[in-house]
Order: C-alpha cells, then structure tokens, then sequence
C-alpha cells in the first residue's frame, strides 16, 4: 500500500536559462493498494517520471511524503525494485551478472545468487543468453533482463519507468502480453509511468492522469476489463470498453498535450 | 569456401586459375597488414640501398643491416643488459608509483569535488609547466643517483594517469549510479562496481599514455650524470660519432614503446569489448 500525501517538487532551473525553480509536481496525494497494478499517464514534462522516483526514494521531495506500508519514505528499500526505460544495464556485465549486481547490492549470497539469477532468466525467457553481454542483445532482451533484475530481488512494489518507450511498438505490445504473464504468478504492486494510452489501458486497475507541467492529478479511471488479460489481449483491445476507455482518456489528455506543446515552443 | 566461390562469381568470366583467386582473396581479407609491410620494406631497402651504395655517409646513417648485426652483438655479448637493466630499473619504479599514485589521486578528484577544487590549479600548474626544468631542483633535492631519476620520470608521468582517470570516473553514467542506488547499493559498492569499471577504459588510456612519457623521461633522465641506461647509451654513442650504437638504442626503446602500447590496447579491448562493439549503444 503506498500512500502519496502533498507531494510538490521543483527542479532548479540553470542559471544560464534564468535559474530559479521549475515547478514538476504540484500538491499530488495518492492511494495505491496493495496488488493493484496503476499507470501514471500524462504529457511529457508533467512530474510522473519524478513522482516514480520519489516514491522509490530516489528523490527527496521537497514538500510532502511518501509512505509505503505505512512507513515514510527516505531512500530506496530492498522491497522496491524500479525498471527504467534506457535499460540501465552494466554493459561490462553479461545477462546474468548485471542481474547479479542487483543481488549483491542487497547482500545475496553466491548461492542463492545462482538459484534467482536462473530462475528469473528462465522466466523472461533468457536461460539461453545468460553471458550475452548488452550489446549483443536486442533492445527487447534488454529490457527482459532489466525487469529480471528487477524481480530477482522479490520486491513487493515494482516501478516502471516508461519500460518499453525505448522498443518498437510491435515488441512493446509483446513485452506487455509477457509483463502481464510474469505478473500473474505473484501479487505484486506495480506502477507504471507511460506515454502510451493503450498500454495503461490494457495493463493497469487504475490510471491516474496528469495535467501539464506542473503536475497535478487531473482525474483517475478504474479499468474494469477482465483478468488475465494476456491469453485474449487481441478482443480485449478491439472490445468497446477498451474503446470507450481510450476515447475518454485521450478527451481528457488532449487538451494537456496541447497546452504542454505550447509551454515547450514558448521556451523554445 | 563461400568466400571463394564469391570471389569467382564477381570476376567476369569466373574461370581464372586457382592461384590468382587465392592471391585476391588473401589481399581482401590482409590488406591493411600487406601494404604496411611493404611500406615497410621499401623504406628499408631504400635506406640500405642509400648507405650501401654509398650516397649517404656512413657517419651519418647506417644501414639496417649494419644497425642488426650490431643489435645482435650487444645482446650476444650481454654488454647492453646493464643499460637495459638500469633503465629498466628507473622506468619500473616510476611506472609503479604513477599508476599508484595517479589513479587514487583521480578517482578521489573526480568523486569528491573538494579535492577535485584543491587539487586542480596544481594540476593544471605542473601539466602546463615542462617537467624537464625540474630537473636540476630534483638533483639538488634527491642527488644524482636513481631516486632523483625516478622522481622525474615519475612527474613525467603521472599526471597523465590522474587527468584521465578524473575525466573516467566524472564521465560515469549517472543512470547507471542511479540504477546502482534504486537497489540499495552502498557509496562503496556503487565505486567497486560502478565507478571503477566504467572507468578503467579510460584508466588504461592514460596509462598507455604514460608508458610512453615515462620512456622519454627516462631517457632525458638520463642525460645528466649517469653511467648506465639506454639514454645513456645513446648519449654516449653519439658523442664517440659510433651511429650504429645510437640506432640500437633507439630501436630497443622503440620496441618496448610498441610492445607496451599493443598490450595495454588489447587489454582496454578485453576489459571494455563494448566500446569496440559496432552495435554498441
């Protein structure tokens, strides 16, 4: 269960372009349940990717809290595992030890390393690529063993950082199908920070939708599709409900798209 | 065999005889080493034709042949090993103390920014001054023995470790320290294991850098009051007006440049395949 009370966050701005602060995050509260799935849906620029960090612990925010299980958040935990959209792999690490990394960091010992490092492979179907070093995967595997890496630690919370923007859109719908599958076996919380309406439709229970810049949280939609979505995803996403849910979300964005162009093109 | 057969299907006509094929196909795939032995070669072969032939003055140049034959003798009569030994000597220590000095000293400027502010307009100082107008300081400090040697060559070389180690460890992927920190890596793990790996490519670079100031220091090293090493030798040799001498020197000298320079470049390529990598990203 993570709570989001109050949070505002700016960056501060460079000198050079001004300085000051750049208001991100705007009076944002939240409640996310426990083995929800929600995606955090806005234009660019709007706090969500922030918001994410923040929640992680990455970033300190500068009013506001965040508490997980009841607990303030102050810096990343062991039971929160994040996916980022560039990957972030060590590339002088193969498959298995940038997987490894991760165990290390939390104190796994050689043994129980091993035992995750394979089970966690053998789920996103990478058993075969163990010492592929990243620049001999595909982006798809990349982000495979990034979201391994991830699930090797057992977190009870997984955040994702807009995980499969880097992928072309038909591997992206791919990798949804398999992250929806891999999700099936354990009750894990999840939030997910997307551009694509689609892809929040299809994955999350909630989607919380962001205004512009500065964030704030225009409304939130309960999907109410039927699990497991996996098996069918192609009637589900030609289904009405799929439909009336993107018409409604895009309504509702539209106009937040636009005004966070012209926010852009004036800074521009 | 498929490339073979490739080879044939390009040629117009495609029944060439056996040997010419092979002959075009060994010059595909070795281009890059035949043209640079036969660049080689010529140049060799002009140089020895011009002594030989007696166009160019013996005093002045000798040939290869000449040049060989005296590189054979002194290491047949072992009378060069204690050149090599005393340079050796001075080139090692100030090799180890560079890198040991260099790459802690970097990995500490380029993390922590109050050393990196203190450090610098010293840095800067030295990297801008010529190390060789120490010298006559370092020999009324340290005397004319292999200390004050060392010390020079050591200045000769390791501020080229700790600029690029600094530039290594500042240049680390914030993602990949982000990424370290979401999994509640410790500040020492994330420099084990994120910031010195990513970083060595360019540590071995500056070291790479370094083998070869260290061997011209050495050799200006020893210029003043010394009574062995290949500086010496050479020195020595050209005072005497014995040109096949200074040759041997400088073809010892330039051997170990070249075998320290290809064994630290294919190390940086076993230890970082990723930046060799076309596909990279």
């Amino acid at each position: 269960m993570i709570d989001v009370n109050s949070i505002s966050h700016a960056f501060a701005r460079d000198p050079r372009e001004g300085g000051g602060a750049l208001p991100v995050i705007d009076d944002v509260s939240l409640h996310i349940e426990r083995g929800s799935f929600v995606s955090l849906l806005g234009p660019s620029g709007c706090g969500k990717t922030t918001l994410l960090r923040i929640m992680n612990g990455l970033v300190t925010p500068q009013k506001g809290e965040v508490q997980v299980d009841s607990e303030v958040v102050r810096k990343p935990a062991r039971n929160r595992a994040m996916v980022f959209q560039e990957f972030n792999l060590l590339p002088w690490r193969t498959a298995a030890e940038n997987i490894a990394f991760a165990l290390e960091a939390q104190g796994f010992g050689a043994k129980a390393r091993a035992e995750r490092i394979k089970e966690t492979l053998a789920l996103v179907g990478l058993e075969n690529f163990a010492n592929y070093y990243p620049h001999q995967l595909s982006g798809g595997m990349k982000q495979r063993v990034g979201i391994a890496r991830a699930l090797s630690v057992s977190p009870d919370y997984l955040f994702m950082d807009e995980p499969f923007g880097a992928l072309d859109p038909q591997i992206r719908e791919i990798m949804q199908i398999e992250l929806l599958k891999l999700l099936e076996r354990d009750n894990k919380t999840v939030v997910l920070v997307t551009h694509s309406i689609d892809e929040a439709i299809f994955l999350s229970d909630k989607i919380v939708m962001f205004s512009a810049r500065p964030g704030k949280i225009l409304t939130t939609i309960d999907v109410d599709l039927p699990r497991p979505r996996w098996q069918n995803d192609e009637e589900i996403k030609a289904s009405p409900a799929f439909t009336r849910y993107r018409q409604e979300i895009w309504h509702l964005l539209k106009r937040e798209v636009t005004k966070s162009l012209a926010d852009s093109i004036q800074a521009v | 065999m498929t490339q073979l057969d490739s080879t044939r299907i390009a040629m117009p006509g495609g029944t060439r005889p056996f040997a010419s094929r092979l002959l075009a196909d060994i010059w595909k795939h070795h281009q890059t080493l035949i043209t640079r032995l036969v660049a080689v070669s010529i140049v060799l072969a002009f140089w020895e034709w011009s002594v030989e032939s007696g166009r160019v003055n013996e005093l002045f140049l000798s040939s290869p042949t000449t040049i060989a034959a005296r590189l054979y003798q002194s290491f047949a009569d072992g009378s060069i090993w204690k050149h090599i030994w005393a340079s050796g000597e001075v080139a090692l220590w100030s090799f180890g103390l560079s890198v040991g000095v260099g790459v802690p000293v970097g990995v500490l400027m380029g993390r922590v920014r109050l050393v990196r502010d203190t450090l610098e307009p010293f840095i800067i100082a030295k990297y801008s001054s010529p190390t060789i107008a120490f010298l006559p300081l370092l020999i009324i400090w340290f005397g004319i023995g292999v200390l004050s040697k060392v010390v020079l060559v050591f200045l000769g070389g390791v501020f080229v470790i700790i600029i690029n180690t600094e530039a290594g460890v500042s240049n680390v992927d914030r993602k990949l320290i982000e990424t370290a920190r979401s999994f509640t890596a410790s500040e020492s793990q994330i420099l084990r294991k994120i910031v010195l790996p990513s970083s060595l490519p360019f540590i071995i670079a500056g070291i790479r850098l370094a083998v070869g100031r260290i061997l011209i220091y050495v050799v200006i090293a020893e210029l003043f009051a010394s009574t062995a090493g290949l500086g010496y030798l050479i020195f020595q040799a050209g005072a005497l007006y014995d040109t096949p001498m200074i040759f041997v020197g400088v073809v010892i000298l330039a051997t170990v440049g070249i075998l320290m320079n290809s064994f630290l470049r294919l190390l940086e390529r076993k230890i970082a395949p990723w930046r060799f990598s076309s596909r990279g990203d």
